[in-house]
């Protein structure tokens, strides 16, 4: 709606100088009615030209692809499964108690005690790994929200995530100097997107730097395992331990803090996402090609299979890292595979310490 | 632009490959700026290098805010012949009184070009920039007149076509009142006839006063060429600025000695000594530009300046040589690769409508900008205030909740009934911009919209020891940013 220009004077109370009325104001809308578009009529499919004309849509990944919910009688029988067992397992325990009871009147109070603090450790786990599940699901909200504002260049929703992020890692000492810089620039007049980037750079971008250790340091753990591991066997739970650990210390980094459940299920995000993106790493699997069957292999087959194992973590830490970043990345942001195969031959010494694992 | 001739297209090679090989030692990069009259060059200007010099907040430009630069100073710039320009001074002019900020004001505008470098040391990134320049960049940024880009188009046209078409033109309206005088004087003069000194600057006059009605603020037009008409500088009274669109015939011939002809030969002469010069030394090695758009002015003015903004911008913009450089080309004919387009003044606005600004700007230039994407240069539209004298407040008025801004309106600033005297603070809403930009142009904003200039900001002066107070500003690093971020490497 159109609305007048207004002046009022600091010094006066803002209701004195009323200089339009309501009524006025709506006969300013009135005004607008020579528009050239009776817009009622018709119904407009969304098209690229509904965005602001300088907003250029940043090439992003695809979605992770959502599971499909299918196994109504998978789930039928799982549950009724479990529901069978826990019975089982109540039954066991009560006939149990009961026994150590028969048997001595203190057995059965430790025996009561132990299944107690079991229980509560029980209960513990599964709160933490449903926590779990909802701080990834947090940090994938979090990514719709800011890639939104980002393209739409909202400033009010950049704001938001952007509080949201600060209630991420502001129990973390590490981010002390990333959520200072950002609040130093908070009642700035900031566009949505530069917003958004702004906290990519301040927070996230030192987070990126460790996660880059963090995959390297995997990837060759990875390459020189399986080059000495003696037996295949051995070596495809090596790798399979070794990832899913990579998965997890991602997540932590970044604030997402999954549990054990958490990972499997990010697991099965990253797996679905390469999935996804494999048919665009055409250039990867060049490189593996001649890593793996070429000069390397020519040295030793096994050094080989150890050096496509090694890019293969590579390329499951990126795809995670797509997964566990709280912001996309932006296009200048987003690290390449041949940059981490970069990193793995340097020999600069990486830590894992430095990063925590809860 | 099509090159005026052979000649024009090697004197710019030559320029620019001396370009080149001093770049080779240390990088520099012009940066043109300009605008039309009023937008808010020379303002930009100063506080582009007062937070550059100064290192203030910008969290937007990376460099910067990544701690690369190390320092950034000015030098003496590298061509001898132009005027300096005059940084203290303007700062001066705005920052008034040191302290109590007594008499700050606007600077005045831009009536010729002048220059500045600005060196900025930095940690470089890459391996020849390490081991070559060891991290130098100069700045060199040059301040024109936007005025002087409408006259490159009078390259390529003879004297009879801009004739014909400056006549058509003032019978436009809101031109056609303003050129009255000129026009009943000129349709008595008979240009075949010998010519008379008197007629000539008679006619220069009034096309002159012509001229300078269309700018006032009322009507506020652009595109008001030739450009040095109205900025004369030294040239004033010259027979170079003493010629006049006749009322010619089409395909009459000018008779030797004639009206015709000394007007056909001083119009020439202006095109060859006024014209080509800028074009080839200044305006053909420019590597960045940005051109400063007033489109709250010409809101202000109603639509008929909207769409004279609009003509005026697209011919200045058809002058720009513009596109992705390859090797060869910047080493011969180098492009601007890289437009800013910036709305200024965008503090006189709410930040929430700023976006809204920027539509509307991105159709005023719209015709430019498709050539811009065209031939691959980068673009980018932006609404800024490189020196914000406002601040924003949420006022309860009638019921709803307006978005306003408070600052000193300037003396005689009018709003309402409400005339301000230049020192009182007062919160203005100035009415709320389209959603759709095209509005702008059809009239449907009559009286809707009225945005008041504001005195500049009150800058406390630094204490002992502490660095310099920054000039506040909105967008200004993204500006930046877009315009120098990436020779940071």
């Amino acid at each position: 709606m159109t609305r007048k220009p207004v002046a009022f004077r600091i010094e006066e109370k803002p209701e004195k100088p009323a200089k339009v009325s309501p009524s006025k104001a709506r006969k300013t809308t009135a005004k607008r009615k020579p528009r050239a578009i009776p817009a009622a009529d018709i119904t407009l499919e969304p098209e690229n030209f509904d965005l602001p004309p300088e907003t250029t849509l940043p090439a992003t990944t695809p979605e992770p692809q959502k599971v499909v919910k299918t196994m109504r009688w998978g789930a039928l029988f799982l549950s009724a499964f479990t529901g069978l067992v826990m019975l089982w397992a109540s039954v066991t325990f009560i006939k149990l108690i009961e026994d150590l009871f028969a048997r001595s009147e203190i057995l059965g109070w430790f025996g009561t005690g132990l299944l107690a603090l079991a229980g509560l450790a029980a209960l513990a786990i599964i709160l933490r790994e449903i926590l779990g599940i909802f701080s990834l699901r947090k940090i994938s909200n979090l990514q719709d929200q800011a890639q939104t504002a980002r393209t739409s260049n909202d400033q009010k929703l950049a704001k938001k995530v952007i509080s949201k992020l600060r209630s991420v890692y502001s129990d973390r000492h590490d981010m002390t100097w990333g959520l200072a810089a950002l609040q130093d620039h908070e009642t700035d007049i900031i566009d949505g997107r530069d917003r958004i980037n702004l906290a990519e750079r301040d927070l996230l971008q030192p987070l990126d730097e460790q996660a880059g250790q963090i995959i390297a340091a995997t990837s060759r753990k990875v390459t020189l395992l399986t080059a000495i591991t003696p037996a295949a066997i051995l070596d495809i739970l090596f790798v399979a331990a070794q990832n899913m650990k990579m998965l997890r210390q991602l997540a932590n980094l970044y604030g997402g803090r999954p549990g054990a459940i958490g990972t499997f299920k990010l697991a099965g995000m990253v797996a679905s996402h390469l999935a996804v993106t494999g048919g665009l790493a055409l250039t990867d699997s060049l490189v593996q090609q001649i890593i793996g069957k070429g000069l390397l292999g020519r040295l030793s087959a096994r050094f080989g299979e150890g050096a496509v194992n090694g890019i293969l973590t590579s390329r499951i830490g990126l795809a995670a890292l797509d997964l566990t970043r709280p912001i996309p990345f932006s296009p200048e942001m987003k690290p390449d595979l041949a940059e981490f195969l970069k990193n793995i031959v340097s020999f600069r010494q990486t830590t894992d310490e430095n990063v925590k694992s809860s | 632009m099509k090159l005026s001739g052979l000649t024009d297209g090697t004197r710019i090679a030559l320029g620019n490959v001396g370009d080149f090989a001093s770049d080779l030692v240390t990088p520099s990069l012009r940066l043109g700026v300009t605008g039309l009259s009023r937008a808010g060059k020379t303002v930009f200007i100063t506080s582009l290098v007062h937070n550059l010099i100064h290192q203030s907040r910008l969290p937007l430009f990376t460099p910067h805010a990544k701690g690369h630069i190390k320092r950034a100073y000015l030098e003496p710039q590298p061509d001898d012949d132009l005027p300096r320009f005059a940084y203290e001074q303007h700062l001066k002019t705005l920052t008034g009184q040191a302290g109590t900020g007594e008499n700050r004001q606007w600077p005045h505008s831009t009536r010729r070009l002048s220059q500045l470098r600005v060196t900025i040391e930095y940690t470089p990134q890459g391996f020849f920039a390490r081991n070559i320049h060891g991290g130098k960049l100069h700045i060199d940024i040059i301040d024109y007149p936007g005025e002087w880009l409408l006259d490159l188009p009078l390259l390529n046209q003879s004297y009879e076509q801009w004739s014909a078409a400056t006549i058509k033109a003032s019978t436009i309206a809101p031109r056609d009142k303003l050129a009255k005088d000129w026009r009943s004087f000129t349709e008595k003069l008979q240009p075949e006839e010998a010519a008379n000194e008197a007629d000539a600057v008679k006619a220069a006059q009034l096309f002159t006063d012509y001229l300078a009605s269309c700018r006032d603020d009322q009507y506020a037009l652009s595109s008001l060429p030739p450009g040095r008409f109205l900025m004369p500088g030294d040239l004033e009274g010259s027979p170079l600025l003493t010629f006049a669109p006749l009322a010619l015939e089409a395909a009459s011939t000018a008779p030797s000695g004639s009206l015709h002809a000394m007007m056909q030969r001083r119009y020439a002469s202006y095109v060859d000594h006024i014209v080509r010069p800028f074009y080839v030394n200044h305006f053909a090695r420019l590597d960045r530009q940005i051109v400063l758009v007033d489109a709250l002015s010409a809101l202000n003015a109603g639509p008929q300046a909207i769409a004279d903004l609009k003509n005026a911008l697209s011919d200045i913009l058809a002058s720009f040589r513009q596109g992705e450089n390859s090797i060869l080309s910047s080493i011969f004919a180098k492009r601007i690769d890289k437009v800013l387009f910036a709305a200024t003044k965008a503090d006189m606005l709410h930040h929430e409508t700023h976006d809204r600004l920027e539509n509307i700007l991105s159709l005023i230039i719209e015709d430019a900008a498709t050539r811009a994407k065209t031939t691959g240069a980068g673009f980018d539209v932006s609404a800024i205030a490189a020196l914000r004298a406002t601040r924003e407040a949420t006022i309860e008025h009638g019921g709803e909740k307006l978005a306003c801004i408070t600052g000193i309106p300037a003396k005689g600033e009018v709003i309402g009934s409400d005339t301000f005297d230049g020192n009182t603070q007062a919160a203005i809403f100035p009415g709320d911009l389209p959603e759709d930009p095209a509005d702008a142009l059809d009239g449907s904003l009559t009286d809707a919209l009225h945005f008041v200039r504001f005195r500049p900001p009150v800058i406390k002066p630094a204490k002992p020891l502490q660095p310099a107070p920054a000039l506040p500003h909105i967008r200004l690093d993204r500006a930046m940013q877009f315009l120098l971020g990436d020779y940071f490497q």
